[in-house]
């Protein structure tokens, strides 16, 4: 008995080495490696039964100066930080202001903007804050 | 006991030996997600795809040395390509299908084709759902191949470092990206950030765009005012120099490249006292996301770049302990 055990040893090390491994890699979860400067923004959407609306800030850059939004249109530099709703969008406040049929598509097509995967918090992907200082934001999201 | 370790290994090793012929489906997915971005321009000397006179030439010391060239790396090539986290029979199958789409026959590629029940049962089965995702894609992302990220491509706490994707990862179209719901109307019908980018001046970083040499470069024209297309902004052409502790290079911020973007309402007074020493800035709070971190970190470039706002040489070289 105690011989067999001694074979056994190297075999029973391996072979937890091995489910651990297996184990790693199962539980690792699915990162979201979503586009540097991707703010979703979820104040108030999921509550009211639409999705989070995910704002893609290289898009509006090809076709913007950061000042047109940032302080023409007053958006703060926050993820969330500006409390938009629908009300202030139709009145030509924030999106609005472009987002009228004229500038840019009006407020008809809610699924463009409103495409947030349901769950996703308010933040802006990619940044050092969302790695560094709360990555267990990140994690809610996987 | 024992046998329940023997059970368990046995399963290991038929999981690991049950793929092994060439699939030159899922080479397609690795060659479109790793290696177009030399193969499909040819860039440094890569043979392109398709193209018949280049690959023949490559599989002449056989099929064997060219998948060993692939995984080691050869020339310009890293090593597989520069992603790490595609196993060899990735390389392989990439391999097969780099091969058949230059219409090059070597003897184990056509054997292998031929023989094999496996990868002939498998590619058809995976045909079918790749022509389906197909049609929604045509919308917009026309070249991005498939929904399904590669098996291989692993992510988090098995990664060499966290904090650096791998080219495959760059730029994610909406669908693949884990923020846009896949359900959604926008996964397909929204502008994928690649095709936008194409013509713009590539970065390191961020979005691996370099966005003040594209407007520099006149590659985007954004506008300065909402709606008035040829109102230009207020540059102010002045650097200031900032002095560090430590032995990194001082700062140098350009007003120049500030006010081609943004207003002086932006930073001033809110964010930076406009007067010299006012302003206590650490990389903690710039990491936290104050400071030069309201944009840098979050859509400006990142703070990885540290040369670009480190870019001036100390007068007197530092000296690390003179007083301890």
């Amino acid at each position: 008995m105690k011989k067999n055990n001694v074979l056994l040893a190297p075999f029973r090390t391996i072979c937890l080495f091995i489910c651990l491994v297996i184990t790693l890699g199962l539980i690792s979860p699915k990162v979201v490696h979503a586009e540097y400067g991707d703010v979703v923004i979820n104040n108030y959407s999921e509550e009211a039964g639409m999705r989070p609306v995910v704002f893609p800030h290289w898009f509006h850059r090809i076709r913007f100066r950061c000042k047109v939004c940032h302080a023409d249109l007053g958006f703060k530099f926050e993820a969330g930080g500006n409390k938009i709703d629908m009300l202030k969008i139709i009145d030509g406040e924030y999106c609005g202001a472009c987002h009228n049929g004229e500038v840019a598509w009006s407020v008809e097509n809610c699924n463009l903007c409103h495409s947030g995967k349901p769950g996703t918090t308010t933040q802006v992907h990619g940044s050092t804050v969302q790695q560094l200082v709360s990555p267990e934001k990140d994690k809610q999201n996987k | 006991m024992k046998r329940t370790y023997i059970i368990a290994v046995l399963l290991l090793l038929s999981k690991s030996l049950s793929v092994q012929a060439a699939d030159v489906v899922n080479g397609k997915k690795v060659v479109d997600l790793n290696c177009v971005a030399c193969h499909q321009t040819g860039v440094m000397g890569a043979p392109k795809i398709g193209d018949t006179a280049q690959w023949t030439k490559r599989t002449e010391k056989g099929l064997t040395q060219l998948t060993k060239n692939a995984i080691d790396g050869i020339k310009s090539m890293p090593a597989k390509g520069g992603n790490s986290l595609l196993s060899d029979q990735d390389i392989k199958d990439s391999i097969a299908y780099f091969l058949s789409a230059a219409n090059v026959k070597t003897e184990s590629a056509s054997q292998k084709t031929k023989d094999s029940p496996i990868s002939s049962a498998k590619s058809t089965k995976e045909i079918t759902p790749q022509k389906k995702k197909a049609v929604p894609q045509k919308a917009s992302v026309a070249s991005t191949p498939s929904k399904k990220p590669i098996k291989t491509v692993k992510s988090g706490a098995m990664k060499f470092n966290r904090l650096m994707k791998p080219p495959s990862e760059w730029n994610p179209a909406p669908f693949e990206d884990g923020i846009h719901d896949p359900d959604g109307e926008g996964a397909y019908t929204l502008q994928a950030p690649k095709e936008a980018f194409s013509q713009l001046n590539k970065a390191s970083s961020g979005n691996r765009v370099d966005w003040m040499k594209s407007l520099d470069n006149k590659k985007i024209m954004p506008r300065y005012d909402r709606l008035d297309e040829t109102k230009k902004p207020f540059v102010m052409d002045l650097n200031i120099v900032r002095e560090v502790k430590g032995s990194m290079p001082d700062v140098v911020y350009p007003h120049k490249q500030h006010t081609e973007w943004l207003d002086c309402s932006n930073c001033h007074p809110d964010i930076f006292i406009p007067k010299k020493g006012a302003n206590q800035i650490s990389m903690a709070s710039i990491l936290m996301g104050e400071k030069c971190g309201v944009c840098h970190g979050k859509v400006a470039f990142p703070v990885s770049d540290c040369r670009k706002c480190h870019s001036k040489k100390k007068k007197t070289p530092f000296v690390a302990s003179k007083n301890n």
